[in-house]
């Protein structure tokens, strides 16, 4: 298996290298191109010509592809029916560029298409950090939060309670989430429990790798 | 925890294209905008007040002018309340300093502090040449005596050069290490070691994104910094991937205690012309100032100001949004 991260800043792509060798039980060769986007929108504007880039150039036949939800609708099982999508779910919306993007592809470097992995941090990445730390801090509680219209933390406030600094230097936030996620590694289910956003990324990383019958 | 700035705000009318306007100065400014819309005015404006606070006061009834150019500083804690008025005889001479309330004690602090303000305008050229052994008291505005001053750290604050060349190394880790060569004549050149290469890379053959890089680090990491410090195009020779340092460097200054330093606060404003830099202050646009110009007259505004920011941050990043003109600091179109 060679897989190729995207995400949105050095600090995420170390954090979601521990969480995928935890799931995968070993570890996985790694693209030596870190694909990074500038935050949300724009890991969805790089990802088609990354998994154009994947494709066609290199041997890696899986993507790790994971946004922050920020404000955006959370994802729930209603938006997995099939025909469904929902126009301002992160999740929905990653997954349709994987569609659109890969449908006319012909099959490259032994395999049909790149596998596609999926997450989205609700609200941010540092919530997942904070899961099993602080109780309060999950998926259901944001979303909760979201339809009372009475958030029951802020983004930044993750921030702060995992760097414990508004400004955390890049050395200082990889350190901190490096270490969260080392926490993490070794038993994922309460992160895949309290964080289906996590879930997902763990479902599509057992999917198989889609290979040319 | 609040961090104070030196300067609270600063005011200006009919200097230059800033005919009326007024900002509020933050610990860390980062200033945005078209070409020509007064960003360096801003940054000049604070070196006339640095060189005319060196002079003595003289008697307040006689240093005022009526009309003429006119910048009003106000101080932050602990000298809040103090004002600063320069009067100009044009757009490049300030010869009036009228300070209010004229408490002498309180005007000799701020004195202190202002004396030791700082502009930078880095030129690589300029910072690749040898320097004078006795040159490196103090980073020189565009950079020239950088050779000098990071061999002053090697011998005198030898902690200080260790932490500089050991951040420069994960910045850019082609690089191993720095070289300060002295001549007999007590002049200084300046190389860095790379990898398993014989002889180090001398200044000459350097990159000019690495002097940039030096000397942002040697503002990051002096011992003794000044008290305000304004660099103008803190993103120019830098990969994008790497402004989160720079940043990250600019922070160790302004806000010394989030980055575990000890020492007090440096004031620091800065411009850019980055996009790429821009989006890395979304979460924290009250550090940004917009120069807006109309015409021949130009404006600030800070970007927290902007009563619709959360719905725009929902929509895209802060630089396409400023690229798009959504923000305003954009190029007048003829």
């Amino acid at each position: 298996m060679k897989i190729a991260f995207l995400s949105e800043s050095p600090a995420d792509e170390a954090v979601l290298r521990i969480l995928v060798e935890g799931a995968l039980k070993e570890k996985p060769t790694v693209a030596s191109a870190g694909y990074r986007a500038r935050g949300w929108p724009n890991v969805l504007q790089v990802l088609p010509a990354v998994i154009r880039h994947l494709h066609f150039n290199t041997d890696v036949d899986t993507l790790v592809v994971t946004g922050d939800s920020d404000d955006s609708p959370v994802h729930t099982t209603a938006h997995d029916a099939p025909q469904y999508y929902h126009p301002h779910c992160r999740m929905c919306q990653l997954r349709a560029v994987f569609r659109q993007t890969g449908k006319r592809f012909p099959a490259a470097h032994g395999r049909l298409r790149v596998r596609r992995v999926v997450g989205v941090a609700v609200p941010a990445l540092e919530a997942w950090l904070l899961c099993g730390v602080e109780d309060s801090v999950n998926e259901a509680a944001w979303t909760e939060g979201q339809a009372r219209g009475i958030l029951p933390y802020t983004r930044a406030e993750l921030k702060l309670r995992v760097y414990r600094t508004e400004r955390p230097s890049l050395p200082h936030e990889i350190a901190c989430a490096v270490r969260e996620a080392e926490r993490h590694r070794r038993d994922l289910r309460r992160l895949e429990y309290d964080f289906p956003g996590f879930a997902a990324l763990l479902r599509d990383l057992r999917e198989p790798i889609p290979e040319i019958s | 925890m609040h961090v104070f700035g030196v300067i609270a705000s600063v005011a200006f009318r009919n200097f230059k294209a800033l005919r009326n306007t007024s900002l509020r100065l933050s610990p860390f400014n980062l200033v945005i905008g078209a070409n020509g819309s007064g960003k360096t005015s801003l940054i000049q404006a604070l070196q006339q007040l640095r060189a005319l606070a060196k002079l003595p006061l003289g008697d307040p009834a006689a240093v005022t002018r009526v009309g003429g150019s006119e910048i009003t500083f106000v101080f932050d804690a602990p000298h809040l309340g103090v004002t600063a008025r320069l009067g100009c005889v044009d757009d490049v001479v300030c010869d009036l300093l009228r300070v209010d309330p004229v408490n002498a004690a309180e005007w000799e602090e701020v004195k202190v502090e202002l004396a030791t303000m700082r502009s930078y305008v880095f030129d690589h050229a300029a910072m690749a040449v040898p320097a004078s052994r006795d040159s490196g008291q103090r980073l020189a505005g565009d950079g020239s005596n950088l050779a000098a001053v990071l061999a002053r750290w090697q011998r005198e604050t030898p902690a200080a050069f260790d932490r500089l060349q050991a951040e420069l190394t994960r910045w850019l880790p082609e690089f191993t290490g720095i070289v300060l060569p002295e001549d007999a004549g007590g002049v200084v050149r300046l190389g860095l070691k790379i990898g398993d290469a014989e002889g180090p890379v001398m200044a000459d053959n350097l990159s000019q994104g690495v002097f940039y890089v030096l000397g942002i680090l040697v503002l990051s990491f002096d011992p003794a910094p000044p008290a305000v410090v304004c660099i103008e195009e803190i993103d120019r020779g830098i990969h994008p991937r790497m402004l989160r340092e720079v940043r990250d460097a600019l922070y160790r200054l302004s806000y010394p205690a989030a980055m575990g330093e000890t020492r007090a606060p440096v004031q620091v404003i800065a411009t850019t012309h980055s996009p790429y830099l821009l989006d890395l202050f979304r979460e924290h646009p009250e550090e940004i100032v917009i120069t807006q110009k109309h015409g021949h007259e130009a404006h600030f505004e800070r970007l927290a100001d902007r009563a619709d920011l959360a719905e725009l941050l929902r929509d895209g990043s802060l630089g396409d949004m400023w690229f798009s003109g959504i923000l305003g600091g954009v190029p007048e179109e003829s």
